[in-house]
């Protein structure tokens, strides 16, 4: 046990740099003929990739630097996640890009939607039909039979079938992976809790560069068990006067990351994640029990963007993670130019002002250029609390 | 001596200092931050020790203002916002709403008993700062005083460029075209108090309100900000102290 304590800085440090060790580990797996399958949204459902034998990654480009080269193509005053994902696909400069046999994306936005259509020519690239309703029973209808076609798609792709009992097996594997990350950041309902959000957001982010599952869940087990020990034996990386602090908006990793140290920076601890990378994803299981592409499609709907309308979900784990965490402030990141997010982001103010929790709203991009405007507002946000 | 606290405001355009002694400003001093924030606060501070006669091992010192960051001295430092709010508590009890048009920035901070409520801020954009009004100023060939000078009838026009750029442009257009000095100035002035209106629109405004920042000594921006907000605004000659005496009375918390 003591072991575990003593390696704690080395598995944080593992998930921080698991999306660069990660080119290599894919590397490995394409050599030796497994499949690939990049994703760019939550709505993605893995589990048919999983069951397949494939392994799947996050596109989700976290950097500004393809982003001129997306500019030749894309309007200026569009989104950095699709601008910078664009453009390490036309400048092969993400090696996931690279490796990926199939691209699955989602009509989530229009600008995803209308940038997919430019990514198809240069990639192999399958669109899901997204209903942006959750609750009718058309929408759910058209999410299964989507759910088909894809299942359909990866069969035709990659010469698999899959089976029933291949889908339920990978529906226990994501369900054991989401149960215990969200493990992991429930220990943050401590006080003071027993990780800084940044290490929270390394292990949240650097999961998804893991591929060989049994190894991931291995990791996560001893972060969650090394965390505790540390805790238990009476280290405290954050001070209990700390504000405590719930993120939530666009999806967060990556460059992004800075919003979560001019929190810290100011005094402020991150708690909770209400983003793709977070609560959102991990906060509910999918049933086991029964049919499992319609097990596998009713529970990816219902995961609350600013996509849907009404957002109802959203706010309803919103309202659950602020009484869980015992949240002082909420921060909510949007990504320059990202309608749905930016325009629900009044609601969600009007939300916290009703149950009289702070907000602040911090936009950005994917430059360090704002880190001052940044740091003074969420400076200012953490003094006032 | 009592309980000295120095406030240091180092802004983009100024920086600011005061020397609180026993709930009172002892003394304020201001001058241009110039190309080195540190070496200014440095020498506000010093003249700041010279004027009252203090010690400087008494003093607790406090930095706000975007330069806080390199002023090493300093035993805390505190955000411009906070700052504002606290000082303009001071400055005008019970105050509800700051208004600050500083030379980088401008903000609208909801307070209530010298604390922050919420706050709006624009500083992506040289519109609507006071900036804006120095770089028209000197468009038009004249320095503030002069520039003040043109808004004392009150006369404007309409000025639609919704970008410091192209304003820019906009003004030299709208002379060469036969409108008036005056009138011209008075339409920058306005444009700035409709972006402040705009960023007021987002947060609670409540009276009473004070008007802070190297502007509000420009009595023609105050009555422009009242036309827009349909509210009196307030000035005071410490208004421009307002970050610098926020932030001595944090050092005294
Ligand atoms: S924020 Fe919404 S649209 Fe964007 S990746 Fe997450 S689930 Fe998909
Ligand atoms: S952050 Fe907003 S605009 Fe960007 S891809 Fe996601 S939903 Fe679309």
């Amino acid at each position: 046990m003591v072991e575990l304590k003593t390696q704690l800085p080395r598995i944080f440090d593992s998930f921080a740099q698991a999306r660069q060790d990660g080119f290599l580990a894919m590397k490995k797996l394409k050599d030796s003929g497994t499949g690939v399958v990049g994703q760019f949204c939550t709505y993605t459902p893995q589990e048919i990739f999983m069951a397949a034998g494939l392994v799947t990654v996050g596109l989700c480009a976290t950097s500004d630097e393809t982003i001129p080269d997306a500019e030749k193509d894309l309007p200026s005053n569009l989104c950095p996640l699709i601008k910078s994902s664009y453009g390490f696909a036309i400048t092969d400069k993400c090696p996931y890009m690279y490796f990926s046999d199939l691209v699955v994306g989602e009509t989530t936005c229009d600008g995803k939607v209308k940038m997919y259509e430019l990514l198809g020519k240069i990639k192999n690239v399958h669109i899901l039909e997204l209903p942006k309703r959750q609750n009718t029973p058309q929408a759910k209808a058209l999410w299964r039979e989507e759910l088909v076609r894809l299942k359909e798609r990866v069969e035709k792709d990659f010469h698999v079938t899959i089976t029933d009992e291949m889908l339920q097996e990978a529906i226990r594997r994501r369900n054991m992976e989401r149960k215990l990350l969200k493990e992991l950041y429930e220990l943050s309902t401590l006080t003071p809790p027993p990780l800084t959000g940044m290490r929270q957001l390394q292990v949240l982010f650097g999961a998804q560069f893991k591929f060989n599952w049994e190894e991931k869940i291995k990791e996560i087990g001893n972060a969650i068990a090394g965390i505790r020990q540390a805790y238990d034996a009476g280290e405290r990386p954050v001070p209990a006067s700390a504000p405590r602090i719930l993120v939530t908006g666009c999806p967060i990793g990556g460059v992004t990351e800075k919003v979560v140290r001019v929190i810290e920076e100011a005094g402020g601890v991150v708690v909770v994640f209400e983003n793709c990378t977070g609560a959102k994803q991990m906060d509910r299981q999918c049933r086991e029990e029964g049919d499992p592409l319609t097990n596998i499609a009713d529970h990816y709907l219902q995961i609350g963007c600013a996509v849907m309308t009404p957002d109802t979900n959203r706010f309803e784990l919103l309202e659950r993670l602020c009484e869980q965490f015992h949240i002082d402030g909420v921060v909510e990141m949007t990504l320059q130019a990202c309608h749905p997010y930016a325009v629900e982001a009044h609601s969600v103010k009007l939300f916290m002002q009703e149950r009289n929790i702070p907000y602040l709203q911090l936009e950005t991009d994917y430059s360090t250029a704002d880190i001052g405007q940044l740091s003074t507002r969420a400076g200012a946000f953490v003094e006032m609390l | 001596m009592g309980q000295v606290s120095i406030g240091i405001d180092c802004g983009s355009a100024a920086c600011k200092g005061v020397l609180f002694l026993d709930g009172a400003v002892k003394a304020a001093t201001v001058r241009p931050t110039g190309w080195n924030p540190k070496e200014t606060a440095k020498a506000v501070l010093d003249e700041l020790i010279v004027k009252a006669g203090a010690k400087r091992e008494e003093l607790s010192i406090t930095a706000t203002g975007y330069g806080r960051v390199g002023i090493d001295f300093a035993e805390r430092k505190v955000t411009e916002i906070t700052c504002h709010a606290l000082g303009a508590d001071f400055i005008l009890p019970g105050v509800r709403t700051v208004v600050d048009i500083g030379g980088q920035d401008s903000k609208v901070i909801s307070v209530k008993d010298g604390k922050v409520q919420s706050f709006q801020m624009n500083d992506k954009c040289a519109a609507g700062t006071g900036r804006f009004l120095e770089m028209s100023a000197h468009r038009m060939g004249v320095d503030m005083s002069g520039f003040a000078a043109l808004l004392k009838e009150g006369k404007s026009c309409a000025i639609s460029s919704m970008c410091a750029v192209f304003a820019d442009s906009e003004i030299v257009s709208l002379l060469a075209s036969g409108k008036s000095r005056e009138e011209v100035a008075g339409g920058i002035v306005n444009s700035v108090a409709a972006r402040t209106a705009a960023l007021a629109a987002r947060i609670e405004m409540e009276s009473p309100i004070l008007l802070t920042g190297g502007l509000s000594e420009l009595v023609g921006l105050k009555k422009a900000l009242e036309v827009q907000f349909q509210l009196p605004v307030i000035t005071s000659e410490l208004s421009r102290f307002a970050g610098a005496i926020g932030a001595a009375r944090k050092g005294l918390s």
